[in-house]
């Protein structure tokens, strides 16, 4: 996991005036599983396609093993990418999809043949070669599109929300099948995805993006439980999310209480952000709690109940395995270290990103 | 650059496309009726237009035969989609087929197995065959762009409707139709076009007196269009390029500002629907207007294209009281099928001598009453006499035109003079001579040159005349009819054939050109009105011939047509000495030899006459 | 929307096509296959062997043939640049190409004469610019030359309707696979875009294969079509036992197209619209 493998430099790109990506940097390692988070419109799949080449910046740079390939077209990289639609070729045969990109490399019969062979075996399609693309299934074509795209032994393979239109039961299956993958070949993925949870399985690191700029890039365990802002806080996960003031190292106030946190280095009374996972707030008799309210809705969710509590002018969202009934009056309290404190945006556009959330 | 290159190519498309519709609105200014001459920019063809009722007839039977039957064709279309959308795939695509079968046959099969059907089962050709035959090559379009909507469609959505408690009616409506609108609108918009263009299968199932612009300007093509028409052409094609534009660029704009999405597909859809109906009000009415029937009862006359001044026509209605249902023919043999199958009823007809020969033996022709027609005195008699030929006993025909064919040259290109057919087939004059595009008239040349009579049935000097004319094929820049005269005015070519009325008029446009009549001889023709025998107003087509043998009358039409009257009072009534003692129009028969006139030589004969005409134009 | 009675709602155009399609074709047939007194003959159809009939046929064919590559080129990329222009474009372009039909094809036709005389326009311009003459007019060029202006709408829209279909993903799924520009064309864009061109060549080689009206204006009269044959047998021979049977050897051409574009679209999609 040492070298960059790819390094985006400086990336600009818009469309008709309207910028999508600005001044962006990223680098990704080799063999690592790398997932381009966000909404839509944020730019993600346009990233993956200036990597890909079917798209050219504006401005900046790609670089790929050190060499500049940014007008290096599609053909002539060496990548492979997985498309949102399969975009399998409905006139010809499976096999004929698979043999497509070896043999414009030319490569002998009996190659072409294993290769098939073997990735058909790899996406447990076995005797499919024959068939027709409209003969498949939905997730029997992804799957045929990922072989397409492997047989080349890419040195990365970009995968554009190659879930995105299966349903829930084979997207989960497709998750691990793609760790599978992902493993047995040891090639680096790039993976957009506007889906957290699939973000959150797959990945070794996500970059949650929005309106063209990076919010965070980390393991999906800092993502999860710290949040640099309002807004990742707020796509990755559920969360309460907090208008706060730093008053001093370790002591932030909001909802008119104060709590104890582990946060330092923020100053003096600095208005910030507070962001608190439903599975950390605790409930607790009225007079335990830092501040106290009343159970407004309940709902049973199978591994735990999902509550509403108004308390402090605010409706928190509770995750717990004990079920308080409606109406029940309750007390809230956090552990300091489950307290996430953030910065206020700071750029306009972070800004604006925050309120289209 | 590659920009550059792509715009550059969608350019050059687009001229191509768009080149000759430019030609056609800059001829609509031409200041010269005929297309090879500019004669100074002018707008009174726009004007001369609305005044010529003849061309506004024919566009509004244009808009009420586009209009009605592409209505037709959608209701039959779209509800035949309904249909296929719910049918085993196996009979939509036998269904499919059938669709296809008028949109992939060749125009003139379509056309002619219609005829065919008409004549068969004793359908009266008329307006309501040109509908039936539009509404059937029409359903195919709509067919086409309304099915592809349909399957688009979400099948849940309909259901739903129905679910909540819609009827079927109200949910095709309320569900279906808005989204499979567009479809039909483009389908709709398709058969319209295609009835408008439709030149070919309009052609073979029109009826008396029934003109669509297609069958007008083909009718014309013989003499020359007429001006007008480019300016009507113009004139539609102006409004429609508006419309569309305003159509399509509208909601463009509105789209940035994100007005309703409801509205933006209302407002279009609002205006078609407007125009449709009230154009469809409106041809309803002129079209009753113009069927309604006279007082005087009605003759029904059959005559070659512009071959008679439409105010005459107006001059007999208003003195008899007798509405004059007029229909045109391009040729004899046109207009022959549509007699001999009684298909269509006329009263009278105008064909050539040998026409009327081969009529009068197939009985189609009644004896005419002379009694009725006291003008016939102002008749020449020598044309009466040269009549015998085809009519033995002058009994089945009034002569009305008269004429010589003959050479027309320029005298700019050529400096010899010219007095014999010979010069046909001077290779000097390679690719600068004109032919007449019909067999008889090219046999005749030949025949005559070889020193045969045109009337020759003989296979040994049909076979020379064939091979002459093979030989000569090389150096005929063209073979055809009435181009010879605007092609000679706008010195296309040195040397054409032509007949000695195309010729005055030719002379006129363009002083350089000379008519002469080959010493050899050559054709004095002849059209005549007939009688049919199964004329239903008998006594009211005497009375038009007896009107038509008017001196004023006659002039008013020689002036009109330029062709020779054989009516010598009005040839006495002509002002301009020039054009009264021209020896073209009116030359001294007796001064020429070996003049003949076409005699029907019977089927057999035709058949040959066919045969080699086609074995020479295949070469 | 399935219903019971949508059965009934293709009655209308059933009758229609039986009236007014099937009715008359068994008309030409029935004239093909007998002589003038109504007696059983196969002399109309193997009238086709006669020389100048075959000769007329083999020059339609070949002129036809012509003017449908000749199309296929211009309208391929064509379709392909139009394509590229924008979604909401989409009816304005076909309309651009439809708009030429609102003037009378005849008249349009002629104009093409007025253009390619030998004193015509195009000639004036060429003197004017002091290069060589054109004379095509009169010749099988200048019928070709009718036939593409004619035909070429017909070529174009359904090729560009396919093309606006295309998933453009699959483009540059053949590009990320390592095929260049040539082979992603002739491997992928061709080969899906397949229908489109067959029912392309459908729609002009028939038209053009059966034209008689464009070889009289532009051919002057010269070059006998099979067209012109069976359009003289009509009209001016009046031997309408002899047009119906070399109709119906059109009409195998017809039936084989017909073939053609039912394997290769069977879904019908690669319409005009």
């Amino acid at each position: 996991m040492a070298n960059k493998l790819i390094d985006l430099l400086g990336i600009t790109k818009s469309y008709n005036n309207n910028i999508v990506l600005d001044d962006f940097n990223l680098y990704i390692r080799e063999n690592e599983f790398l997932t381009l988070l966000g909404p839509s419109g944020c730019g993600k799949t346009t990233t993956l396609r200036i990597i890909g080449g079917f798209e050219q910046p504006d401005s900046g740079k790609v670089m790929l093993d050190g060499r500049d390939i940014t007008n290096v077209p599609p053909n002539k990289r060496q990548l492979n990418t997985v498309f949102q639609k399969y975009a399998l070729f409905t006139h010809m045969t499976i096999a004929e999809n698979i043999a497509f990109g070896l043999k414009l490399k030319n490569k002998s019969k009996t190659y072409i043949d294993d290769k098939i062979k073997y990735a058909l075996k790899l996406v447990n399609l076995d005797g499919y070669g024959n068939r027709k693309p409209d003969s498949l299934s939905g997730g029997q074509q992804q799957r045929i599109a990922i072989a397409r795209a492997i047989v080349n032994e890419p040195k990365i393979l970009l995968l554009d929300e190659p879930l995105g239109a299966l349903d829930l039961k084979l997207r989960q299956d497709m998750q691990y099948e793609l760790i599978r993958l992902k493993n047995e070949l040891g090639i680096t993925f790039i993976y957009v995805t506007h889906d957290q949870e699939e973000a959150l399985t797959m990945s070794d690191t996500i970059v949650v993006m929005n309106q063209g700029y990076i919010q965070q890039i980390g393991t999906p365990e800092d993502i999860y439980n710290e949040p640099q802002n309002a807004f990742v806080a707020d796509f990755i996960g559920d969360s309460n999310l907090i208008d706060a003031v730093m008053i001093e190292d370790r002591l932030v106030s909001f909802l008119n209480a104060k709590w104890n946190c582990v946060d330092e280095n923020f100053g003096v009374n600095k208005p910030v952000d507070v962001v608190i996972r439903p599975e950390d707030v605790v409930l607790c008799k009225p007079e335990d709690g830092t501040i106290s309210g009343e159970v407004t809705h309940v709902i049973f969710k199978g591994v735990h109940y999902e509550m509403e509590v108004m308390a402090g002018n605010f409706e928190w969202l509770v995750h717990s395995t004990l079920m308080h009934p409606v109406g029940e009056k309750v007390g809230i309290t956090v552990d300091p270290f489950n307290i996430q404190i953030m910065n206020k945006p700071e750029s306009e556009d972070e800004e604006v990103a925050y309120i289209e959330e | 650059m590659k920009r550059f290159l792509e715009r550059f190519y969608i350019a050059i498309i687009f001229i191509f496309l768009y080149a000759p519709i430019v030609m056609l609105m800059v001829l609509s200014f031409n200041n010269s009726r005929t297309r090879a001459k500019w004669g100074g920019f002018t707008t009174g063809w726009y004007r001369a237009l609305f005044q010529n009722q003849a061309i506004m007839e024919a566009l509004y039977n244009t808009l009420f035969i586009a209009i009605v039957s592409s209505v037709i064709a959608t209701i039959i279309g779209t509800i035949t989609c309904i249909a296929l959308s719910n049918m085993k795939s196996h009979s939509r695509t036998v269904l499919l087929g059938i669709n296809n079968i008028p949109m992939l046959n060749a125009d003139i099969v379509t056309g002619i197995s219609l005829m065919l059907l008409f004549i068969s089962f004793g359908f009266r050709f008329g307006m309501h065959t040109i509908l039936l035959a539009h509404i059937t090559f029409n359903i195919p379009y709509v067919i086409l762009n309304v099915m592809p909507k349909f399957r688009q469609l979400n099948p849940n959505t309909y259901e739903a409707a129905l679910d909540l408690g819609a009827s079927p009616v109200y949910a095709f409506f309320k569900v279906i139709f808005p989204d499979i609108l567009p479809g039909i609108l483009s389908g709709f918009l398709m058969a319209f076009t295609m009835s408008l263009d439709d030149f070919v299968i309009t052609h073979f199932t029109k009826g008396a007196g029934v003109d669509t612009l297609s069958t007008k300007i083909y009718t014309e093509v013989r003499k020359g269009i007429k001006p007008e028409m480019y300016a009507l052409s113009t004139i539609i094609f102006a409004t429609v390029f508006v419309l569309l534009l305003f159509i399509n660029l509208a909601p463009a704009k509105k789209e940035k500002q994100i007005i309703s999405k409801e509205k933006r597909h209302t407002l279009p859809q609002k205006a078609v629907a407007f125009a449709v109906i009230s154009i469809l009000v409106i041809s309803t009415l002129i079209y009753s207007n113009l069927s309604k029937d006279k007082e005087g009862g009605q003759v029904i006359v059959y005559n070659w294209g512009e071959y008679l001044d439409p105010e005459a026509l107006k001059i007999f209605q208003e003195e008899t009281g007798i509405e004059v249902i007029y229909d045109e023919y391009e040729t004899n043999e046109n207009m022959y099928p549509k007699i001999e199958s009684g298909a269509a009823e006329y009263d009278i007809v105008c064909p050539s001598d040998y026409m009327i020969q081969k009529m009068i033996e197939k009985d189609l022709l009644a004896q005419i009453d002379f009694s009725n027609i006291p003008n016939i005195k102002n008749i020449d008699s020598n044309y009466m006499e040269q009549s015998k030929e085809f009519d033995p006993d002058n009994k089945y025909s009034v002569p009305y035109c008269v004429g010589t064919v003959g050479i027309l040259y320029n005298k700019s290109m050529v400096t010899e003079s010219i007095d014999s057919w010979d010069v046909l087939w001077d290779k000097q004059y390679a690719d600068n001579i004109l032919m007449q595009d019909s067999v008889r008239d090219a046999f005749m040349v030949a025949l005559k040159k070889l020193g045969y009579s045109m009337n020759s049935t003989n296979e040994k000097e049909l076979e020379e005349a064939k091979e002459a004319l093979i030989e000569q094929k090389p150096l005929t820049q063209a073979y055809v009819v009435d181009q010879v005269r605007d092609k000679m005015i706008g010195n296309e070519a040195a040397i054409g054939v032509i007949y000695s009325g195309e010729a005055i008029y030719s002379q006129r446009e363009n002083e350089n050109l000379e008519y002469v009549i080959p010493k050899e001889g050559t054709n004095v023709w002849i059209d005549s009105w007939c009688i049919l025998k199964n004329a239903p107003n008998k006594e009211n087509a005497e009375k038009f011939i007896n009107f038509l043998c008017r001196p004023d009358i006659a002039l008013m039409n020689f002036e009109y047509i330029t062709y020779s009257t054989p009516n010598a009072e009005a040839r006495k009534l002509i002002e301009d000495e020039d054009i009264r003692n021209s020896q073209i129009a009116f030359p001294d028969l007796s001064q020429y030899n070996n003049l003949e006139t076409y005699q029907y030589l019977g089927e057999d004969a035709d058949y040959i006459y066919n045969e080699l005409w086609k074995e020479i134009k295949s070469k | 929307m399935k219903s019971r009675h949508s059965k009934w709602l293709s009655m209308p155009f059933l009758a229609w096509s039986i009236l007014f399609i099937l009715i008359p074709l068994f008309m030409i047939f029935y004239y093909g296959f007998v002589d003038k007194s109504g007696q059983f003959t196969t002399e109309n159809i193997l009238s086709i062997m006669k020389p100048e009939h075959l000769k007329a046929l083999g020059l339609s064919i070949l002129l036809s043939m012509i003017a449908t590559i000749i199309c296929l080129i211009l309208a391929y990329p064509l379709s392909m640049i139009l394509s590229r222009l924008g979604v909401n474009q989409n009816s304005f372009i076909v309309l651009i190409f439809i708009l030429p039909m609102w003037m009378n094809f005849l008249l349009r036709t002629l104009a093409w004469q007025t253009l390619l005389e030998k004193t015509g326009v195009i000639n004036s311009i060429l003197s004017f610019l002091h290069l060589p003459a054109l004379n095509i007019i009169n010749t099988p060029y200048a019928i070709i030359l009718g036939m593409v202006y004619n035909f070429l709408p017909f070529m174009v829209l359904p090729i560009y309707n396919s093309l606006i279909k295309l998933d453009k993903d699959v483009i540059n799924a053949a590009r990320d696979l390592g095929a260049n520009g040539v082979q992603t064309f002739i491997k992928v864009i061709f080969p899906l875009t397949l229908p489109g061109v067959i029912s392309g060549i459908t729609m002009v080689f028939i038209p053009a294969l059966t034209t008689f009206v464009i070889s009289n204006l532009l051919g002057g009269s010269k070059i006998l079509l099979i067209g012109n044959v069976i359009e003289q047998e009509f009209t001016h021979a009046s031997n309408w036992n002899l047009g119906s049977g070399l109709s119906l050897i059109m009409m195998i051409f017809i039936i084989i197209s017909m073939g053609a574009s039912t394997i290769f679209d069977k879904n019908g999609e690669a319409g005009l619209i």
